[in-house]
């Protein structure tokens, strides 16, 4: 009997150690996962940050993208229509300018446009070209001018006079087209202040 | 603009490379604009270079190709050349030498301005300060941009200076402040795919529409370069001065601007300077780079980023030389960072910017940004020095100090250099990254911060 009550004691010992073991691995086990947790919690803070930091940037990015996009299409558009209701604009007036009566007023046009292209080549000693409509009041005018003679040829435009001296090095094209085309900027700017844009 | 001018003449005594010589000319001015009308008659724009003796030396900006002397016409409009602008310009593309060449109409001016400029009266100028945050760590941390600075970036062939360009022009803002920022961007002889990537690049990020673009490709004519950059300052001074925007200017590539130069002073048989180029190519360049600047009492600003290939990345080219000169600092790439696949692969220790010290610190960056900057300046240099010894002794033959400071070397090239092309870094980031290289050096080795930063901001590992 004495070698068995020997016998529980030592294996009351064994399990209690072994108990003992357990419960302290347990422990240090706990200690160790809430330690771990414990520092994590930080780095799970900061990398909820950066994530989140990190969708705030790409959101803003996908944001710009799509209003940077719609901004310019919709602008693009306004430009367009503009574009070509300046365009309509310019036809209607280059019309009316075609059909304009030739009497009147327009004999006076004709001998200041001579007078300007003579004074900028710096010779009177010139040709003069026009149109089939403007020849004769042209050919009206010339006479006020020695040295300036009307060409047999003619060339296509709305109206005006084309000047071309007599060795033919030089030309100033003071048709109506060419002084248009030299405003056109600018006549574009007036039309567009008329629909509202620009100053 | 005006009605004057506009005669055409049609005695033409030469034809030589980019130039046509006009006999019998009177009354043309020098840079006057001149219409070329060819046989067929399509129209190319010129300029007046030279005048006298009843001739005029005219530039032809698209090339003498296909002109021949009879038949050929030259009208002098009696203006220079002129940029219509308005705030329209905002989003668009042009070409090289300011048309459209995004399929819409002429922009609507609200004025037209000589596209040379106007020179800043120097009394004027107001120093630059203020910082412009670029999203790239190593430009904002360590060589920082200001408004009104000229900041060239010095390249070489085939390096990603254009990545860099579009990245800098994509995320480039002014941080804390409600004012508005536009890009200017100048693509001078640039293959199609690079234009197409800017003006992608541009689109796809939504910053295009605070953006305009010239571009003018490797295939367009040579000396519409020489115009190119002229006309995107012009509209970049309208921006900044009319419309109260700061404005950064990204010219890519002045190389090929410079190229266009000497090909002009060739065909005019001028004395050439060093490698050809001629001896005023120092003031030439000047006339553009002086366009930066702030002025007083007038709220927008010009800042200009130039970016130049040098010729087998030769520092001592006559174009980056000329350049260093004028601009305050440089941003050079290294082709040893480039070729160990690092992006944006800039040498810090050849690059600079003079400004750096006006533009950050406590109220526009954050306070200990000038120490912590010098800090990682001095720590990479010497972290250079100990790679070349290992080279010699080998990384056993090193102390523990010089180990740390490979460490550093390796950290700020890998963490700090390297960025996504797509990263836009806030300056917080990159001054939390820059004391993370910091911190990799123990607290005695930290000799020229603060120790009220050292004590806010090292972590150590």
């Amino acid at each position: 009997m004495a070698s068995n009550s020997a016998l529980e004691s030592t294996i009351d010992k064994i399990l209690k150690n072994t108990e003992k073991n357990i419960l302290t691995n347990i422990k240090s086990g706990l200690d160790e996962s809430q330690q771990k947790l414990d520092d994590a919690i930080p780095k799970l803070e900061s990398e909820y940050d950066k994530i989140i930091s990190n969708g705030k940037k790409e959101a803003d990015k996908i944001e710009k993208q799509i209003t940077g996009a719609s901004d310019i299409g919709v602008r693009n558009k306004q430009l367009l229509v503009l574009e070509e209701a300046v365009e309509r604009v310019f036809s209607s007036a280059l019309e009316q300018i075609a059909n304009a009566d030739r009497s009147g007023d327009y004999a006076n046009l004709v001998k200041t446009l001579i007078n300007e292209a003579i004074q900028i080549l710096g010779t009177s000693e010139v040709t003069i070209f026009t149109n089939t409509k403007d020849k004769d009041v042209v050919q009206s005018t010339i006479s006020q001018f020695s040295g300036a003679k009307l060409s047999s040829e003619t060339i296509e435009c709305l109206g005006g006079i084309k000047v071309k001296s007599k060795d033919g090095a030089m030309t100033f094209d003071n048709t109506i087209d060419a002084r248009i085309e030299r405003l056109k900027p600018l006549i574009r700017k007036e039309i567009a202040a008329k629909f509202g844009v620009g100053n | 603009m005006t009605i004057e001018g506009g005669v055409q003449y049609s005695k033409i005594a030469e034809i030589k490379g980019p130039l046509v010589v006009v006999d019998d000319v009177e009354n043309a001015a020098f840079d006057e604009l001149v219409e070329i009308e060819t046989n067929e008659g399509e129209r190319r724009l010129g300029k007046v270079l030279e005048v006298g003796n009843g001739k005029a030396i005219v530039q032809v900006f698209e090339g003498t190709t296909g002109l021949s002397i009879s038949g050929t016409k030259a009208k002098f409009v009696g203006k220079v050349m002129e940029m219509p602008v308005s705030k329209e310009v905002l989003g668009r593309v042009f070409d090289g030498l300011g048309r459209p060449k995004d399929g819409l109409p002429d922009p609507i001016a609200d004025k037209f301005i000589d596209i040379n400029g106007e020179p800043m009266n120097p009394e004027q100028r107001e120093y630059p300060k203020d910082f412009i945050q670029t999203g790239v760590s190593v430009i904002d941390g360590l060589m920082t941009l200001v408004r009104g600075q000229k900041l060239p970036i010095f390249s070489g062939s085939g390096m990603s200076h254009n990545l860099l360009a579009a990245q800098i022009a994509r995320q480039a803002s002014v941080v804390g402040k409600q004012d508005d920022f536009a890009v200017v961007f100048a693509a001078i002889g640039v293959q199609y795919s690079e234009a197409e990537y800017f003006r992608r690049s541009l689109e796809e990020s939504g910053a295009l529409k605070r953006s305009v673009l010239f571009l003018n490709t490797a295939d367009d004519p040579a000396i519409e370069r020489i115009i190119t950059p002229r006309v995107a300052l012009t509209v970049a001074e309208y921006l900044a001065f009319d419309l109260g925007m700061h404005v950064l200017v990204v010219m890519t590539d002045m190389t090929n601007y410079a190229e266009a130069l000497r090909e002009i002073s060739a065909a005019r048989e001028e004395v050439p300077g060093r490698k050809g180029y001629p001896g005023y190519l120092y003031t030439d360049l000047s006339t553009i780079y002086e366009r930066a600047g702030k002025l007083n009492g007038r709220k927008g600003s010009v800042t200009q980023v130039p970016i130049l290939s040098m010729p087998s990345d030769d520092i001592t080219h006559p174009i980056p030389d000329l350049t260093g000169y004028i601009t305050e600092g440089q941003i050079v790439i290294g082709r040893d960072l480039f070729r160990q696949g690092i992006y944006p692969p800039i040498n810090i220790l050849m690059s600079l910017s003079r400004l750096m010290k006006d533009g950050i610190g406590e109220g526009s960056t954050r306070a200990d940004h000038a120490e912590v900057a010098n800090q990682v300046y001095d720590a990479y240099s010497r972290s250079q020095e100990v790679r070349a010894l290992a080279g010699i002794v080998g990384k056993a033959g090193l102390t523990e100090i010089d180990l740390k400071y490979m460490d550093v070397g390796d950290t700020f090239e890998k963490e700090f250099l390297t960025q996504a092309t797509d990263e836009n870094r806030t300056i917080e980031e990159t001054l939390a990254l820059l004391w993370k290289i910091v911190s990799k050096l123990p607290k005695n080795e930290i000799t020229k911060i603060k120790d009220k930063f050292v004590d806010q901001y090292y972590k150590e590992e």
